[in-house]
């Protein structure tokens, strides 16, 4: 039996909308034209994986789920120190909501063969649901620790640490589980220069890197094409509209002496009725 | 007897307190319980919970599914997960919608439940509403049609800035998580009345495969923002920790007054994660909001734009949250906020006068 633990890690490639590439003046996201990164939380599910792999030993597959130009984010997971890349990619896959990109991934990691653990980020920042993680254990029929802050491996068990309102949690589990990485789990590392070296080779010798990035489709991992994609999610977005503005125009006071303004707000308050006199004490 | 089944709302408690959650829930359900002429139902899961299900009933619920037994004392994600299976499968009918809310513990609970039940589920709601919807997208034809009575899940997207409505009315349970304080709860009612349904579950070996080795749990951290009636937040123009002096020194001058905080400034480390106001911390709606030194990102917004009065102060003109706020002030917050605080007083004194 080879030494250390055989670990997945999902990433997710999102618009980055703190760059102004693609980002309407109101916020809205054009996705096609909008620059792309790895979700911000996967770091932190990474970065878990890399933490368990040098205190243990291991291999870490980073498994994504999107069109081709996501094979960005597993080459710069390679960057950070993965072992492997997997990218399932079909047309089918369009609209999946989390289920069905649960079951999808599910069929991913069964294809990998014996996996120890599946590390999640605790969410994306496109989609905010943090139900995928979860729905893929469900499928695999595994434990889990969301929000996972500190985790450890003794003699086959882990020993996690996972936020809950007002405070924390330690718990015992066994291999093989789920964990999805809250984002107060600790600081990212730094990209590796020589794997960062070692990436610009295999870009240029596309044989080697063949034998590290996969990419697959439905029928490559058998995955039933009807329980992915639009036909196999039980929800679709109905309706879209910008966030509209909550109080109209905001009044503002500025220009003169602050304490003018300041007289002039309380004032307002006072003359709009806002209750601010039952307010104080 | 109604063709339509009831709204259930999965209540939660942490070491038998009973979460504010489950009444917010609660609320919300009574809404769409009325939209559709049904009834709601609750379960709750526990140890030794007391009086848990009458306080359940009195804020709303009509039947409460009651498990009390010793294997939960604890929450874990696989015993609750059998417990909750174990009622849903002993209903004569599926629910028609299934509320839970997004706390760790139900971000963490409901999706397995949603997988297990091959349904739709939608996170993080800040809205729910009943209504119609035309399905017309021909990608797959077994969908097409006009469907009655969906649950309308909506929330926030808050990468794009838009606001979705999501829908899933091919099959019950329709499921949502809602945010923390997005929903309102029912002024409790003593008289109310309603069956008490105890439920014995059997569990599998391999429910036990989590323990429990430690909860820690600082019960006072955990500050009741969503109880104020006032909230002073700061952000990232506090400039430090210290920064939150002038935050608790405006505070002071309310009567009931929570501090807050943006989320630049829980993850800056100047305050515990209780005060954080957004997205990713509470949802508050008080009586008067006021902002200092936040920009106002939608993350922010999302977690305070229902407030009745927000005040914004920032050096930048241009910052998102003027664009919500109801009133601004343009400038230095350590130099607005010690006058803001006398003016403040002034009105006090002369209300006293008149």
């Amino acid at each position: 039996m080879s030494k250390g633990f055989r670990m997945a890690v999902l990433v997710k490639q999102v618009p980055d909308t703190s760059s102004v590439a693609g980002v309407n003046p109101d916020g809205t996201v054009d996705r096609a034209r909008a620059k792309k990164m790895m979700n911000p939380y996967d770091k932190y599910a990474l970065q878990k994986a890399l933490e368990i792999k040098s205190a243990y030993g291991g291999e870490i597959i980073v498994i994504s789920m999107g069109p081709p130009p996501a094979i960005d984010i597993l080459y710069e997971a390679l960057e950070y120190g993965a072992d492997k890349g997997y990218l399932l990619t079909d047309k089918q896959l369009a609209a999946s909501d989390t289920l069905s990109t649960a079951y999808a991934l599910y069929n991913v990691i069964q294809f990998l063969g014996k996996v120890d653990i599946v590390f999640t980020g605790l969410q994306t920042t496109d989609g905010d649901t943090a139900q995928t993680g979860p729905q893929i254990a469900e499928r695999l029929d595994i434990p889990q620790v969301t929000y996972c802050e500190e985790l450890e491996i003794n003699n086959g068990r882990v020993r996690a640490s996972r936020v809950i309102e007002g405070g924390k949690q330690w718990l015992d589990l066994p291999l093989p589980c789920l964990i999805t990485v809250a984002n107060s789990a600790g600081k990212i590392g730094h990209k590796r220069f020589a794997n960062v070296y070692k990436m610009k080779e295999l870009l240029r010798d596309k044989e080697s890197l063949s034998k590290m990035v996969f990419v697959v489709s439905l029928a490559d991992i058998g995955a039933d094409p009807n329980l992915t994609g639009l036909a196999g999610s039980p929800t679709v977005v109905g309706k879209t509209w910008k966030l509209g503005e909550i109080g109209g125009s905001c009044v503002m006071f500025k220009g003169e002496s602050p304490a003018h303004e300041v007289e002039l707000l309380v004032n307002r308050l006072i003359e709009n009725h806002c209750g601010i006199e039952e307010l104080l004490k | 007897m109604n063709q339509i089944a009831d709204v259930l709302v999965i209540a939660e408690q942490i070491q038998t307190d009973l979460q504010s959650i489950s009444l917010e829930l609660l609320g919300a359900a009574r809404q769409l319980a009325g939209k559709l002429g049904v009834g709601v139902q609750a379960i709750i899961m526990g140890h030794n919970i007391g009086d848990i299900p009458q306080t359940l009933i009195h804020s709303g619920a009509d039947e409460v599914f009651v498990v009390d037994q010793p294997e939960l004392a604890e929450y874990t994600t696989l015993t609750y997960r059998r417990a909750l299976i174990t009622v849903l499968e002993s209903l004569p009918r599926t629910p028609h919608i299934i509320l839970c809310g997004a706390t760790t513990i139900g971000r963490d609970l409901a999706p397995r439940i949603a997988a297990y039940f091959k349904t739709g589920m939608t996170a993080d709601c800040t809205e729910l509403d009943i209504g119609d919807y035309e399905h017309k997208s021909k990608v797959d034809p077994s969908k097409i049609g006009i469907y009655h009575n969906c649950l309308y899940s909506i929330r926030p997207s808050f990468g794009e800035s838009l606001k979705a409505r999501i829908i899933g009315p091919w099959r019950n349970p329709q499921m949502a998580t809602a945010r923390s304080g997005a929903m309102e709860p029912i002024q409790p009612d003593t008289s109310r009345s309603g069956n008490i349904v105890p439920v014995k579950v059997n569990f599998q070996e391999t429910d036990f495969r989590v323990k429990v080795i430690e909860t820690i749990r600082d019960v006072a951290s955990n500050v009741d923002l969503t109880k104020a009636k006032v909230i002073i937040s700061g952000g990232f123009g506090l400039g430090g920790p210290e920064g939150f002096d002038i935050v608790r020194d405006l505070a002071s001058v309310f009567k009931d007054s929570a501090v807050g905080s943006s989320r630049r400034g829980v993850n800056a480390g100047w305050i515990s994660y209780s005060h954080q106001v957004g997205q990713t911390g509470k949802t508050v709606r008080p009586e008067l909001y006021i902002a200092l030194g936040i920009s106002g990102a939608i993350q922010h917004r999302v977690g305070m734009g229902k407030s009745k009065t927000i005040i914004a102060i920032n050096k930048d003109e241009s910052a998102p949250i003027f664009q919500y706020a109801h009133y601004g002030i343009v400038g230095d917050l350590f130099v607005v906020v010690p006058l803001l605080k006398e003016q403040f007083k002034k009105a006090l004194a002369s209300a006293g006068r008149g």
